[in-house]
């Protein structure tokens, strides 16, 4: 059957070429390329390709050298590296101070993430209600603003047994003995999970204000009608509200702990007596101070599966509320 | 929607809840400062003062922390003596260097990726956001080895292509987001007025660009505040400014009054960077997730 | 049961005035509108009776209990937000049965009291759904059903049926009628449309700018506006207003207009002559109440004829009077094209003068 000009128009053909919209797209930004259908992949293509490239160099190359050397003895003489046969990944299952790391590692993280997001969500309500909130916020930003080492040698010089502001006030008040709390096996985690406190609470603080402002009002107002005082109100209205933006708080902070033993290094190294070698620590020695970079490849790469896996929840969070109007990444 | 605009009634229980949380707000308050505070006042400290403390449970001692001769002489010492000066250029130039072309480079990649689709690109994204999420330590490894074949360890390069690892991805994802609040139809409008596709792009530029400024500065402050990085790879011919305030804890002699110096140095471009980009601080930190 | 009196109540918002000295009593088992443009303060009273909001200054009582200090679970009240409120998380059963819940009522009582208000409203089958799946008028019906499962003493409806499309506001407008009667509980229902005011109200509170304006039955306020702003406020389509001079001359009372003159009648003339000035004044007529022909009759406006809207069933006219232009409503059997000339006549026991200055009605 020939199809003439009137079935065309009839049936909304345009020039030839159909135009659909693509149901619930959710980025305004996409719809050029099916509307426009004039070259433009190519250079968009292009215009991506530098940061490709650098990206592919700095993550992918590295990642497969990390995957070869975890198989190596590595010799950084340079006298050649030796096919290790997998000794380096055997080791690690006898290896008790890698076992170790792991466990003080989940034991520091959620030690912080707990004390964190407690005194995160307490004091994100109390500011919320309260008429200093920004000045009070500007303020409490301020240790978040400190390179993590810095805050480290601080807080070690507040923690010193002999001349230690810290540890003065604690040990007047009964609480602490002679001996610094970084020299004691049984106190230094403890000191190390406050210096972390210390430092990230606020992003919380930050975090949790922005739920807490996202939460309908008229939800809590309806709520309170039907018979529900403040602190019911928060708990059935506000906190569900509040979920997505806890989980990413404490995902976020659980792979930042993964990621970032500045702090570490300069109060305890990891010590006293490994009680605080958390596994990056851990890491750190065997590759930079050992120089055991084929064991610490095969160490690295255990501890990048775990971090990526967090990721990969992460994202996923990207779609929550959370992220709402004008929503940043992934939306794809 | 603020759940502060709710009303709320007097009562007796809430007096004493408002006294106690005036009390807990001061308490950490105190908490938070205090490190900070300490600081600041011991940067002004001549080595003996910086160590007075009063008795133990000497409570109406702690006046001695204010007792002092002030100082300016740790500021001096550390420019004069410790080439702070070179470690300062350092920090700069690595941070904003790494800042700047993590900028470039990732606001054409964010650009592309926020107009253009394709299969997998939800996959290349993950990909790209996973570099900046992996443990710096691990990383270390095989780039410190790359780095050493290459001989860029102890460079500023070697140093600012480092610092380009987490701060491109990081880059590209959060600008992205910001590309896709920007309608396609203002650079068909602009193309339809008879630019080409580039001149288009740069009309829509003023749009973005108080949070590219933002996120290049965000970069900066990740990059300054560095230390691994700036310890194995720099280590030699690009210390910076943290790496430089570590060192100078020594096993004898230490000069803590010189060290807070360093600290403050090191740490207060970064409070005052902080309060400009206050406004973007939950986004960048969060990676996106949180939008404020 | 409650009857509700404000008495001298402001509300300041910071500086602004949203609700400036307003006394208004509503009756026990009175189903009474608050009317009013946006911003004239009729959603801050609602909102301060509710207890959402504290009153600035003045006092408001449930009966004989001042409510003040009360917080809104104390004041056995139920309300129905513009935007519903519901509750996304839970099913329309536990968005219904949330506030006997937080009261402590027993399950059995509960269950009786939900499946009483849901059949109703006629939402029993939706007993399981969430909001998310619901339709607006579901979800309009399910937080009705929130505030009437609780048999308060007070029903404060916000602008409930606003986002309705135009056909179900109109079927929910006798629903909600006929719901209020059979209830018999007070009700202060606030809306932005008159048109839900005339025909659902017992009485009507017009606000404007924070200020009460009039405060009667439906038909008083149609009939009788009290100023100039009420007159243009309620009417579909809305009263034309002429700028004229009145004059006296003979003994009676002349309304002079360059494209006619009017006059008064006796009872109007007498409402006017000792409280106006010859002067200014401006003159409203509804459109329903002016009569168009084509053809020229003693006494009346010439006008020209702008455009014709036929409506169906009537026909709306638009006439240019001098300079002035004013809307007619007439039956389609008038017959006219754009510029055509045209006489109009003014029904003048129901037209109204206003005064220049004030826009106060004299009668």
């Amino acid at each position: 059957m020939a199809s003439t000009t009137a079935d065309d128009a009839g049936s909304g053909r345009l020039a030839g070429a159909t135009v659909t919209m693509r149901s619930g797209a959710k980025n305004i930004a996409y719809q050029p390329a099916t509307l426009n259908p004039t070259p433009s992949k190519r250079y968009y293509l292009y215009l991506m390709l530098p940061a490709i490239i650098i990206l592919a160099a700095i993550s992918i190359y590295p990642f497969l050298w990390l995957i070869y050397m975890s198989l190596h003895k590595v010799d950084i003489g340079g006298a050649g590296d030796v096919w290790n046969n997998f000794k380096n990944w055997s080791r690690l299952a006898r290896d008790s101070k890698f076992q170790d790391g792991w466990w003080l590692l989940i034991k520091y993280s959620a030690m912080c993430m707990l004390l964190e997001v407690g005194l995160g969500v307490l004091l994100a309500v109390i500011l919320n209600n309260s008429r200093f909130e920004k000045m009070l916020v500007t303020i409490f930003l301020m240790p978040m603003m400190m390179a993590p080492v810095i805050a480290g040698l601080v807080w070690y010089y507040l923690y010193n047994g002999t001349f230690g502001w810290y540890h003065w006030l604690l040990q007047s008040a009964g609480i602490l003995g002679e001996t610094s709390i970084l020299g004691d096996t049984s106190t230094a985690m403890i000191g190390i999970v406050i210096v972390d406190v210390w430092q990230w609470t606020p992003l919380i603080i930050l975090i949790v204000l922005a739920g807490l402002k996202r939460v309908p009002r008229d939800q809590l107002e309806a709520n309170m009608v039907d018979g529900a005082g403040p602190f019911r109100n928060f708990l059935q209205i506000s906190l569900p509200n509040l979920y997505p933006f806890l989980l990413i708080a404490i995902l976020l902070r659980f792979m930042d702990n993964f990621r970032f033993i500045d702090a570490v290094l300069v109060l305890t190294g990891g010590g006293p007596a490994n009680s605080t070698k958390i596994l990056p620590t851990y890491l750190f020695d065997v590759s930079f101070q050992f120089f055991k970079l084929g064991r610490g490849a095969a160490i690295a790469l255990t501890l990048l599966v775990v971090t990526i896996i967090l990721g990969l929840i992460l994202v996923r969070l990207f779609d929550s509320p959370a992220g709402k109007a004008g929503q940043t990444s992934a939306e794809n | 929607m603020a759940s502060s605009d709710v009303v709320q009634y007097r009562s007796p229980a809430r007096r004493v809840l408002e006294v106690l949380t005036v009390l807990f707000l001061a308490v950490y308050l105190i908490w938070t400062m205090l490190p900070i505070f300490v600081m600041f006042v011991s940067s002004f400290k001549d080595l003996l003062e910086a160590f007075k403390l009063p008795r133990v449970g000497d409570w109406s001692g702690i006046g001695v922390f204010f007792d002092f001769n002030p100082t300016f002489q740790h500021y001096i010492d550390l420019f004069d003596d410790n080439n702070f000066s070179t470690y300062l250029m350092n920090s700069i130039i690595a941070s904003l260097g790494s800042a700047l072309i993590s900028v470039v480079f990732g606001s054409m990649a964010a650009y592309s990726l926020s107009r253009i689709e394709f299969r997998g690109k939800k996959d290349l994204f993950f990909w790209i956001i996973s570099t900046r999420m992996a443990p710096v330590v691990a990383v270390m490894v095989p780039l410190y080895a790359i780095f050493r074949g290459a001989g860029l360890v102890g460079t500023l390069p070697g140093l600012i292509l480092a610092y380009t690892t987490f701060n491109l991805p990081f880059a590209i994802w959060i600008l992205k987001g910001f590309f896709d609040n920007v309608p396609y139809a203002i650079e068909e409008a602009a193309m339809c007025d008879g630019c080409n596709r580039f001149q288009a792009f740069q009309s829509i530029l003023p749009l973005v660009a108080p949070g590219i400024g933002a996120f290049l500065v965000l970069c900066v402050l990740f990059a300054w505040n560095d230390f691994l990085f700036a310890s194995i790879i720099g280590s030699g011919g690009a210390k910076t400014l943290p790496v430089a305030t570590k060192e100078l804890v020594q096993p004898q002699n230490i000069q803590w009054g010189k060290i807070m110096a360093a600290g403050v140095v090191t740490t207060l471009p970064m409070m005052f960077l902080g309060l400009l980009i206050r406004r973007y601080l939950v986004t960048g930190l969060t990676m996106g997730a949180v939008r404020e | 049961m409650a009857s509700v009196s404000i008495k001298n109540v402001w509300k300041l918002y910071g500086k602004t005035e949203a609700v400036r000295d307003l006394n208004l009593e509503c009756r026990d088992g009175e189903f009474l509108c608050v009317l009013g443009p946006s911003g004239c303060g009729k959603s801050s009273t609602l909102r301060m009776l509710a207890g959402l909001e504290h009153i600035s200054a003045g006092d408001i009582h449930f009966g004989d209990v001042r409510v003040n200090d009360l917080p809104p679970k104390d004041r056995d009240i139920a309300m129905v937000f513009e935007n519903y409120a519901l509750y996304p998380h839970k099913s329309v059963y536990d968005n219904i049965a949330n506030s006997l819940r937080l009261r402590g009522m027993d399950k059995a009582a509960i269950d009786q009291k939900v499946k009483k208000a849901a059949g109703m409203l006629e939402i029993e089958a939706l007993m399981d759904r969430r909001p998310g799946e619901l339709s607006g008028g579901q979800k309009q019906r399910t937080a009705i059903g929130r505030a009437i499962v609780r048999e308060p003493a007070l029903f404060l409806f916000d602008e409930p049926i606003a986002h309705l499309d135009a056909k179900l506001r109109a079927h929910m407008r006798g629903e909600l009628k006929l719901m209020q009667r059979e209830l018999g509980t007070t009700m202060i229902y606030v809306t932005h449309d008159q048109l839900e005011a005339l025909s659902m109200a017992d009485r009507i509170a017009v606000m404007h700018e924070g200020v009460l304006q009039q405060f009667g039955t439906p038909d008083e306020i149609y009939r009788h506006p009290v100023n100039e702003w009420v007159g243009g406020f309620i009417g579909e389509p809305p009263m034309n207003f002429l700028d004229c001079e009145l004059a006296e001359e003979n003994g009676r009372m002349l309304l002079r207009h360059p494209n006619f003159t009017g006059e008064l009648t006796t009872g109007q003339a007498a409402l006017i002559k000792d409280k106006a000035q010859n002067g200014a004044v401006r003159l409203g007529v509804r459109p329903d109440e002016i009569s168009i022909k084509a053809a020229s009759v003693d006494g009346a406006a010439k006008g020209r004829v702008l455009v014709t809207e036929p409506l169906g069933g009537d026909m709306l006219v638009d006439v240019t009077l001098g300079d002035t232009k004013i809307l007619v409503k007439t039956k389609p059997d008038y017959k006219a094209d754009m510029g055509d000339d045209c006489y109009l006549t003014f029904d003048t026991e129901r037209w109204h003068v206003f005064a220049g200055d004030t826009g106060l009605a004299y009668f």
